[in-house]
């Protein structure tokens, strides 16, 4: 410990992410988003805006989707998280073939928060018509697509859903 | 060309999987050990004069690695295209966003908390953010070498344009602005420097243009050109922002101050405030036409905002007065234009280039004619639009144009003639054109062109190395579908390299939709070499001639016998083995039919090939509250030859919801000489809810120039697509909207008007 140096405030928090245990001591003030991504090394969740406005940092926490970088660490303790790195299995998740395969990927960086607000909407509702998934994915900003292909991959992945 | 097996088909991204996984690591997602984070400090006035800079406090706050100012740099002047940057404000900081000072710190809360630290003393100097009010004799003057705040002027003319407008039938003249918008791409830019023990800096930065910012970078760190590398990792978007800015240079400087790797990032507000957003336009048009729907001539003057210094405006100008006059059979023009320079973010490229801003200006006032003369909009650009083969005014040699099978193919999927026939109130379509060039000679008095490396090694595996950069546009799907095609193997026996200024060709970048062609060009030309090579092992091993060899799907056969082959793998094994272990590495060069303009006249063919596009809006408007909908959106493109349908197909798309934007929603507001909107609150993008179904029409003339007949598709995407909508507002509410963009109170004030 440097002389002068103030004891910083840890705060411990049980985090399960990907099914993996965590015990994690955060400053009060770290974002899940940065604890995912610094802490776990999980940089699929991006950080596009760092104010809850471009849904790039969406995880599901306990099954919901949230904007991670509005979720203090400490206000995680205890949640299930979902990242995109969580989704696939021993294959890709259904979603991650379909964006693949309708074009609905160009930079990419939107797609993790899209890929997974699409999988909450799918697991609330597995036959989504255009509207619902548009108002669904409302709250995630792509820059590059123009949103069409992306709603017809989550529109492909409808009633065809197993899980 | 009979048959093509990889090119012209819609395959999935070849790093589609990875970005949907997660795994791709993004620039943001890099980490060196031993990594600091950066944080800048910048100009909180529009103008000011900085008296002092106190970084001592902020230099002892324990995890503070290093503070720098412009006094730790070399105090050169440089520019992409003229000499007004410093890295960090020297004795001036001359926009609010200006760069100051900046921390490297053991992780963003202490470099946040260190910035806090840093005193600086201003005193505030007159300031003004309009390039009008900039213009004025007695403005206050951001450099003292430029009278009335002029960067730069732009002149041309051809034909006597006073004649022909005096002999028209009508002359229609008004004056319209564009706004200055952001890219808002969703990944901020940024870079992670690091510093070798000779003081090389290696830069991971998500550039359009790896090659070209080392010459400029190099300036300014008073370095020789080789002790820079710049890797192009991948990264969340550009559309042209991500060009030269200052905040790589910022990790730059710190990286060497605090011998260790830097990562600066920018936060989303000071990526608003320091970025590099579309140049601002005023433009005055003067059109004439004869009473049959000919164009006489066209007369305009370009006022740009350059920013508080000059990234690309001064060029986007120029683009701006001259670049639509190669649309359609003109004869007579004349344009002026005048680059300012102005207390606000520098303004850089973005999607289109100048050309958007005056395609926007162009079709609104054909519309306007069109309306004048009773005349189909769709009729008078068939009536003018230049054809195949044919020059333009300004020596533009056109080879393959499908502009005209666009309005058509464009008119009919949107039910055009029946739709313009109907009068529903508040409802309407509308109709807009556009031209672009598939890479720009005029850019770079040096350069155009480009090179590729195709490096097939002894298991087969085949690397392609380029210098261009894919930005989330699909250029290594691309790459590798022109490659696959021309040696004869399936897509995924290829691998697109990373960008690296050590290994990869002199890229000149993506930007003026050159990427396919020039890039393409260069990669298939080193697919060309490499497939020589391969061939004379392979005739060999047939014991046939090397002129008959071909491949397909990944197999060697002579000519005429299909049925013996050799898989493509055993060719590059024997390869290896016939070079005693030297990797076949093939190198090939595309040199474009293309010339420099005369510096006067600026006659001259810039580009190998030009594209041509379509665009039909229709939209609804809410009475109450004046907002407007685009309710169905065609768009038939001429690209030559799709190299992935798809791809193109998502380009527009993209494109298109990036004009609606522009057109109902996004500005940047300037208040007190500050943008009061620097966040996605404020300033508004659309959502999946404000974009309706977009249909894209691809027009195929195949392009003699193109590799497999392609040419490009990034800006025409976006050009005509903000006036096909205020074409449509005219079309429904009778009200000419000049001004970008079109808000629901303006719209709702002219309703009232009406009443």
């Amino acid at each position: 410990m440097e002389p002068g140096k103030d004891v910083e405030m840890r705060i411990p928090i049980q985090l399960k992410v990907n099914g993996e245990d965590h015990s994690l001591r955060v400053k009060p003030n770290r974002t899940l988003s940065d604890v995912l991504r610094e802490d776990l090394e999980l940089t699929g969740t991006k950080k596009g805006c760092g104010s809850g406005k471009c849904g790039s940092c969406t995880v599901l926490m306990n099954g919901r989707a949230v904007n991670s970088c509005l979720i203090l660490a400490p206000q995680a303790d205890g949640a299930e998280i979902l990242t995109i790195e969580g989704l696939a299995e021993r294959q890709p998740h259904p979603l991650q073939r379909a964006f693949v395969e309708k074009g609905a990927i160009q930079c990419g960086y939107c797609t993790p928060g899209m890929i997974l607000t699409a999988k909450a909407l799918l697991d609330e509702n597995s036959n989504p018509n255009e509207g619902e998934i548009k108002k669904a994915i409302a709250g995630n900003m792509c820059r590059c697509t123009g949103y069409n292909k992306i709603v017809e991959a989550i529109r492909s992945c409808a009633s065809s859903e197993s899980e | 060309m009979s048959y093509l097996d990889v090119v012209g088909k819609s395959h999935p991204q070849i790093d589609g999987m990875e970005k949907a996984m997660g795994k791709t690591r993004f620039v943001s997602d890099l980490s060196l050990p031993k990594m600091l984070y950066g944080r800048t400090l910048r100009s909180p006035y529009p103008h000011a004069k900085i008296k002092n800079i106190d970084v001592s406090r902020a230099e002892s706050l324990p995890g503070v690695k290093a503070v720098v100012t412009y006094a730790d740099t070399p105090g050169i002047k440089y520019g992409p295209r003229s000499e007004d940057w410093t890295i960090f404000a020297a004795d001036r900081a001359r926009f609010c966003g200006d760069e100051v000072a900046a921390v490297a710190a053991v992780d963003e809360d202490t470099a946040e908390e260190a910035l806090e630290l840093i005193k600086v003393e201003y005193e505030e100097l007159p300031w003004v953010t309009d390039p009008l009010e900039a213009m004025k004799e007695d403005a206050f003057l951001l450099y003292d070498d430029k009278p009335r705040n002029i960067a730069a002027e732009y002149k041309i003319a051809a034909g006597d344009v006073d004649r022909a407008l005096d002999e028209s039938y009508y002359v229609y003249r008004d004056r319209y602005y564009t706004n200055e918008v952001y890219q808002a791409y969703l990944e901020p830019m940024g870079a992670v420097a690091d510093v070798d023990s000779n003081g090389r800096i290696t830069m991971y930065a998500g550039t359009q243009v790896p090659s070209m910012m080392r010459l400029t970078y190099a300036k300014a760190l008073g370095l020789p050109l080789e002790a820079i590398r710049v890797i192009v990792p991948d990264y969340g978007g550009a559309f042209g922002a991500k060009m030269e800015n200052n905040v790589h240079l910022v990790a730059a400087v710190l990286a060497r101050k605090a011998g260790r790797p830097v990562k600066l990032i920018n936060t989303r507000h000071d990526d608003f405030i320091a970025g590099n957003p579309r140049v601002p336009m005023y433009i005055d048009i003067a059109l004439g036409v004869t009473r049959d729907g000919l164009l006489t001539g066209k007369d305009v003057t370009v006022i740009g905002g350059a920013g508080a210094r000059m990234v690309y405006a001064q060029i986007i100008v120029g683009t701006a007065c001259y670049r639509v006059d190669s649309l359609y059979r003109f004869k007579n023009v004349r344009a002026k234009g005048y680059t300012i320079y102005t207390n606000t973010v520098p303004t850089s490229c973005f999607r289109g280039f100048g050309n958007s801003q005056m395609t926007f200006v162009l079709e609104s006032s054909l519309d306007m004619i069109a309306d004048e003369l009773k005349m189909d909009p769709a009729e008078l650009r068939m009536k003018n639009g230049i054809g195949a083969n044919e020059t333009s005014v300004h020596g533009w040699r056109i080879t393959s144009n499908g502009l005209r099978d666009c309005v058509a193919k464009a008119t009919e999927a949107a039910n055009w003639k029946e739709k313009r026939g109907k009068k529903t109130p508040l409802r309407g379509i509308g109709l807009s054109c556009c031209n672009h060039v598939s890479g720009n000679r005029a850019f770079f008095p040096e350069f155009d062109g480009s090179g590729g490396i195709v490096r097939v090694g002894r298991d087969g595996r085949i690397v392609v190395y380029h210098g261009e950069s894919d930005m989330g546009q699909g250029q290594k799907t691309v790459y590798a579908q022109i490659v696959a095609e021309r040696l004869g193997v399936p897509l995924d026996m290829i691998n697109v390299a990373t960008v690296d200024t050590d290994i990869s060709p002199f890229g000149f970048g993506s930007f003026a939709t050159r990427g396919t062609l020039m890039g393409g060009n260069g990669v298939l030309a080193a697919a060309e070499e490499a497939f020589k090579l391969l061939a004379e092992v392979a005739a060999e091993l047939f014991e046939a001639s090397p002129q008959d060899i071909q491949c397909r799907n990944g197999a060697f056969f002579v000519k005429g016998a299909p049925e013996k082959t050799i898989p493509f793998k055993d060719v590059a094994e024997k390869a290896s083995l016939a070079r005693f272990g030297a990797p076949l590495v093939a190198v090939g060069s595309y040199k474009p039919p293309t010339e420099y303009p005369d510096a006067v006249t600026k006659y001259g063919n810039v580009s190998p090939a030009y594209p041509f596009g379509c665009h039909i809006a229709e939209v609804e408007v809410d009475p109450d509250t004046g907002q407007v909908t685009v309710t169905n959106f065609v768009a038939a493109h001429d690209v030559g030859r799709a190299i992935n349908p798809m791809a193109t197909e998502g380009q527009i798309q993209g494109g298109v919801a990036q004009g609606l934007g522009w057109t109902v929603m996004e500005n940047m507001v300037f208040e007190k000489g500050r943008i009061n909107n620097p966040d996605f609150l404020d300033y508004l993008i659309p959502t999946s809810m404000d974009v309706p179904n977009i249909t894209p029409i691809l027009v195929e003339p195949v392009e003699p120039n193109g590799p497999y007949g392609a040419k490009g598709i990034g800006e025409p995407a976006l050009n005509p697509a903000m006036s096909a909508i205020t074409n449509a507002l005219y079309n429904a509410i009778g009200v000419r909207f000049k001004e970008l963009p079109v808000a629901p109170e303006t719209v709702l004030a002219e309703l009232r008007k009406r009443r």
